[in-house]
């Protein structure tokens, strides 16, 4: 079952003929004051002592505050200095023909995609995704080593950096052409582990609109049957370019995610803020770019991770918000401090995938390194975090013993987030030329579910 | 407390109106200009340092840098009248997010912290022309160029630039800083470039000493 687009033309004819404004006033007289304002009216607060949030009133007023924010900022269009607004009327419509469930993928390997609830015991989706740059030499067999992953439901492939020997160049020819391998690497490796169908979500190498045109094809490219994503910027701001990206994918008839991250300590401030745009980023998503899910990664400003204590409980609050109180399907992206090969980052990664999985949202995990280095993601991490989801969800774990569990976790790491160990490269943790995990790998991965386990942390078996 | 305390604390809470009220009375209470100049700079330090501990967010430092705008409009005639010579910037800083990339939150950042500093800078915005950004900084006859890039695929672009500074022979006028998530010292280093930060606070640092090198 499809979402229809929600008038589109309506919304961007706004994006040419809204009110003009230059952008700092958008940002100081909106966005900042505005954020604060419905902080304070809802009583938005964070509390350091529930890094997951189990409190539903707390979870409904940040729902509230957002709906309220989204209607009295709107988004900015950079290209033109053009506000976009929306009435609360649009809202209701939005929200009210939304199906709640897609079917991702295609033939044998299709999977349901769905808007879980709080404490739901239907597991995540788990899509996998290392989030961060390949040498071009080993992006094929990397996109090999993670489809082969049992528990994988869809990949965010591993993005390429190079293309034939050259640095792609964003909008240019480069670029073109490495998106084109990019798309064609994950069907074959696809092929090759005999999952053809699975859901692809491509391609985050193609940073311009052309480029994602370029690989729309159902023969060699990105399917109808996967899906794709179009960013907001910081914050609330989008451009031309980005709602020609979301024009396309419905035209093209693909599935397609918004993929928004409010920045903790940025224009929102701090974690009440920040849960609050994130929510709101959920409305951008359905109403401007006809969104068929909403991709998160809030992130702290400094770190560029979400594992810390406030930032779980950005996390779990806003995913509680959109759960209780709509049926868009929510991934939960996980930013982990420390690289591969570390015992933190899989603290770090069980933390991530048990607050997010709690609280209503599916899994698309993990980048590690502060998703900085190239080469520092394995799928080790993300096999982890959907032994986790799927632990937490078929086990029945409530809010309140996910909170403990947590809080156990966050006291073994959070004290090293400022100096995080880098970890190692995938070619470290990984035989490259069989797709598949060195011994000393695989041992460590062992022993580090069996302390998690001794911390409490559900595993399905 | 006195007007200029009371400033100090207005400044630090970037109640920009107040500020330039508060302002004009501490110099009506007979304080000079030069000791009130010392006193908010001393406070917008605090709120920089604040910001780096993250015990506020960029919001408070950008509102407190507004009001060092405020209170320096209010100032500079003073000081020029008490012969302390008009207040001059360290330096042109000529900023932008590269050729292809959108993001500028981690730009404005050193823009917000730069003007803190004093410096005065042309923020041309993001996704800029890499021969633009050139032709601006020789127009604006600036000291410094910061180039930005968050992608991957932007980076290059950081590179352009400098290859267009040194195919127009104008690699000596300017210092180049790069930064942003991906970029790093080596590639820094491998694209000529004079310095890399790698975030905002450090940004300020490595602009300072760039320009003590000149």
């Amino acid at each position: 079952m499809g979402t229809p687009p929600y008038r589109i033309w309506e919304i961007l004819n706004r994006s040419e003929s809204g009110r003009f404004m230059e952008e700092k006033e958008f940002v100081s007289t909106r966005v900042i004051p505005e954020l604060r304002r419905v902080v304070k009216k809802y009583g938005v607060k964070y509390d350091p002592s529930s890094p997951v949030n189990v409190d539903d009133s707390m979870a409904d007023s940040v729902w509230k505050a957002a709906v309220e924010a989204f209607l009295s900022i709107g988004v900015y269009n950079k290209s033109n200095h053009r506000l976009i607004e929306f009435t609360e009327d649009e809202i209701h419509e939005a929200l009210l023909g939304l199906p709640g469930q897609y079917l991702f993928g295609a033939g044998k390997d299709a999977r349901p995609f769905i808007a879980r609830k709080v404490e739901d015991s239907r597991p995540p989706f788990m899509l996998f995704s290392p989030d961060i740059t390949y040498d071009e030499h080993d992006h094929f067999l990397a996109c090999v080593a993670f489809l082969k992953e049992p528990l994988l439901d869809g990949l965010c492939a591993p993005i390429l950096e190079h293309f034939l020997g050259n640095k792609i160049n964003s909008h240019s020819p480069s670029e073109l052409g490495g998106s084109l391998m990019h798309a064609m690497n994950l069907r074959e490796a696809a092929r090759l582990v005999g999952r053809p169908g699975i859901h692809l979500v491509a391609v985050g190498t193609a940073e311009a609109d052309s480029s994602q045109i370029h690989v729309s094809n159902d023969q060699y490219g990105i399917r109808t049957t996967d899906s794709r994503l179009v960013a907001i910027t910081t914050e609330l701001e989008t451009n031309n370019e980005l709602l020609n990206k979301g024009l396309h994918y419905q035209q093209y008839g693909c599935y397609s995610g918004n993929l928004a991250g409010a920045i903790y300590g940025g224009y929102a401030g701090g974690a009440e803020g920040t849960a609050v745009l994130q929510t709101a980023y959920h409305l951008v998503g359905t109403l401007l770019y006809s969104s068929h899910y909403e991709q998160n990664f809030p992130f702290h400003l400094k770190y560029l991770s979400n594992t810390g204590r406030e930032m779980l409980w950005v996390v779990s609050v806003y995913s509680q918000a959109v759960a209780r109180n709509t049926k868009i399907p929510q991934t939960s992206n996980g930013f982990a401090n420390a690289g591969p090969g570390t015992e933190m980052l899989y603290y770090e990664t069980a933390a991530h995938s048990i607050a997010s999985t709690v609280s209503g949202a599916n899994l698309w995990e993990m980048a590690p390194a502060r998703n900085k280095y190239p080469n520092r993601g394995t799928p080790l991490e993300c096999r982890l975090a959907a032994e986790v989801g799927y632990g937490a969800a078929l086990y029945g774990l409530s809010r309140k013993d996910a909170n403990s569990i947590v809080d156990r976790l966050l006291k073994k790491y959070e004290k090293d987030i400022p100096d995080a160990p880098l970890g190692k490269t995938f070619r470290e943790m990984y035989e490259l030329e069989k797709a598949v995990p060195r011994k000393e790998a695989v041992e460590q991965y062992r022993n580090m579910v069996r302390e998690l386990k001794d911390l409490g942390v559900p595993f399905p078996y | 407390m006195s007007f200029v305390e009371r400033l100090v604390h207005v400044v630090k809470e970037g109640n920009i109106e107040e500020s330039a009220k508060l302002v004009k009375k501490s110099l009506e209470e007979g304080k000079s200009a030069q000791e009130i100049l010392k006193q908010v700079t001393g406070a917008l330090r605090e709120v920089g340092d604040a910001f780096e501990r993250f015990d506020v967010f960029l919001p408070e430092m950008m509102m407190a840098a507004d009001a060092m705008i405020e209170v320096m409009k209010v100032l500079e005639p003073e000081l020029k009248d008490q012969g302390a010579g008009t207040i001059k910037a360290p330096a042109k800083v000529v900023i932008a997010s590269v050729k292809g990339d959108i993001h500028e939150i981690g730009k404005n950042i050193v823009v917000t912290l730069l003007t803190a500093n004093g410096y005065t800078i042309f923020d041309m915005g993001a996704d800029v022309d890499s021969l633009e950004i050139v032709k601006t900084a020789q127009r604006e006859k600036a000291d410094v160029i910061g180039l930005s890039a968050l992608m991957t695929t932007t980076m290059p672009g950081q590179k352009e630039v400098i290859d267009i500074l040194k195919d127009m022979g104008l690699r000596g006028r300017f210092k180049v800083i790069i930064g942003g998530s991906p970029t790093s010292r080596k590639w820094s280093h491998d694209i000529g470039a004079d310095g890399w930060a790698r975030d905002a606070s450090e940004a300020v640092r490595v602009v300072e000493e760039l320009l003590k090198s000149r």
